[in-house]
């Protein structure tokens, strides 16, 4: 257990560092929403499971979709059909 | 030192990530990695508030019928931390309505462009 | 230096304040210019160039002063951390007479067994009060800033938003319906289970409620605005939003004046209820921040 601890916190630090470093928005928002992601095991792990449903249905789910939405927004996905 | 770092490693990581998502803050010039390292602040004071209310071999804090009288963990953090959580959300949903706005105002969400634009329309 | 001219000076400073030539002093806002009198102000070019010096130099300074801030903030913390006590001890000061008496009396005082959903509902319902005003208020704020409006919208952006939904109606994704198909069921009716099961299980309001707003959001993703008019429209949704936060008032009081300081507990159903209505003002938030952020129309 303790091994997969330090993983796991070790990969958050990873996804941090390299989530606002990614040179395409939506890669550092799917980066940012692995590290959620990430953070919701550790919450199970920290033995509060009420904090893991919310996290994963709101780290993982609304955040990335919010996120999503903006950058279809603010024109920064390629490959969507507009003009 | 190592063996204080290896004793207190969730508060480490936390400041770690709270310095990390700090210096995105300041230092990015993309309003939207801007958002997202406020966001690993966000998850990094989360971190800290749930680890300090962990024991060890805790189990969580649902009082059922359990036959013998085990050690819970602390429900205070925990019930602090969800109500953050769902705030942090609102707040992240806010600024990127701003963000959008700022875009549909001046065509940029890079900071520096948009400083200049801002300047030129003022005068 | 007389009375006189002091007067007089005193007026002056105050006409030129009025006509909007100087600023307050603010020493908290050391940012905000100082505009000297309107004779001695430099001319078009002279402030133009000024003015482009002062964002240059802004932006040589900036990086560098920044850095030294996020250094020495991340240096004070690790030292404050190195000397906490130490993680997972039972004998921290945290672990104090309070979480001991919401551990052992929780369960009987509010009739939940869950001590979280306890704690949030029950010992600390006012704050909880003032946190569905805080999700209230933000969808207020977002529909603020996007919610469409013939007055801020051009003929252009709303051709473009209805050529867009056309053609989401022609090319709708299969897959994606497909397993929105099998999917939305389960979620709802993982959502409700959370939601009703608060008191014994780990859940409550504020989880149910984000997983109701995520299966809601898939529904309208997948299957578009016309078959979420079905489910939710514009009235519903704010007739839903502020009867969850009346009923959690309500109740809340009710809660406050029947069952709490010592007095019996009447209503031990009534953590659900309140449970209840937390979900519905988290699940539309959830919703509501979507559906703005997609259509800019609820």
């Amino acid at each position: 257990m303790i091994v997969l601890e330090y993983i796991l916190l070790v990969g958050v630090i990873v996804c941090a560092i390299a989530a606002p470093l990614c040179k395409r928005l939506l890669a550092s928002v799917i980066v940012y929403m692995a590290m959620s992601l990430m953070m919701a095991v550790l919450w199970s792990l920290l033995q509060s499971p009420d904090l893991a449903i919310t996290e994963a249905a709101v780290g993982a789910g609304v955040t990335s979709i919010l996120f999503f939405l903006t950058l279809k927004k603010i024109h920064a996905l390629k490959g969507t059909h507009d003009e | 030192m190592l063996e204080d770092i290896i004793q207190n490693r969730y508060a480490v990581t936390a400041v770690i990530l709270f310095g990390i998502g700090f210096t995105n803050l300041m230092l990015q010039q993309n309003l939207l990695r801007k958002v997202i390292g406020f966001n690993i602040m966000d998850s990094a004071i989360f971190l800290l508030l749930a680890s300090l209310g962990y024991i060890d071999g805790g189990v969580a804090p649902i009082v059922g019928d359990r036959g013998f009288d085990p050690l819970y963990i602390n429900p205070i953090p925990s019930g602090l931390v969800l109500t953050g959580i769902v705030v942090s959300v609102s707040i992240t949903a806010f600024s990127l309505a701003l963000i959008q706005r700022i875009y549909r105002r001046y065509g940029t969400i890079e900071m520096r462009e948009l400083l200049e634009r801002a300047k030129k329309e003022d005068d | 230096m007389s009375k006189q001219s002091e007067k007089h000076d005193r007026l002056r400073r105050l006409v030129s304040w009025v006509d909007g030539d100087r600023e307050p002093k603010d020493q908290t806002l050391f940012v905000m210019e100082q505009r000297p009198h309107r004779d001695l102000r430099p001319s078009e070019e002279e402030f133009e160039r000024r003015e482009k010096d002062r964002l240059r130099k802004f932006f040589n300074w900036y990086p560098i002063a920044a850095a030294v801030i996020c250094v020495a903030l991340g240096v004070i913390l690790l030292a404050t951390v190195m000397n906490m006590p130490g993680f997972g001890q039972e004998d921290n000061p945290i672990n104090n007479e309070v979480s001991e008496r919401y551990l052992e009396q929780g369960a009987e005082e509010t009739g939940s067994e869950n001590v979280v959903t306890a704690m949030i509902i029950g010992y600390r319902g006012f704050d909880t009060l003032g946190e569905s005003c805080v999700l209230f208020l933000a969808v207020a704020a977002v529909m603020i800033l996007l919610l469409r409006d013939p007055r801020n919208t051009s003929e252009h952006e709303v051709r473009q938003l209805e050529r867009e939904e056309a053609s989401a109606q022609e090319h709708a994704d299969l897959i994606l319906k497909q397993v929105a198909w099998v999917l939305i069921p389960f979620i709802f009716l993982f959502a409700i289970y959370v939601l009703l099961n608060g008191e014994t299980s780990p859940g409550g309001g504020f989880s149910g409620g984000t997983i109701l707003g995520a299966g809601l959001i898939l529904f309208s993703a997948s299957f578009g605005p016309r078959h979420m008019q079905v489910l939710m429209n514009r009235r519903r949704y704010s007739a839903v939003r502020t009867f969850g936060l009346l009923l959690y008032g309500i109740l809340y009081g009710i809660y406050i004046f029947i069952g709490a300081n010592d007095l019996p507990n009447y209503l031990t159903g009534m953590i659900l209820l309140i449970d209840l209505a937390v979900g519905l003002v988290v699940a539309c938030t959830m919703y509501g921040f979507y559906a703005l952020f997609s259509r800019g129309e609820i």
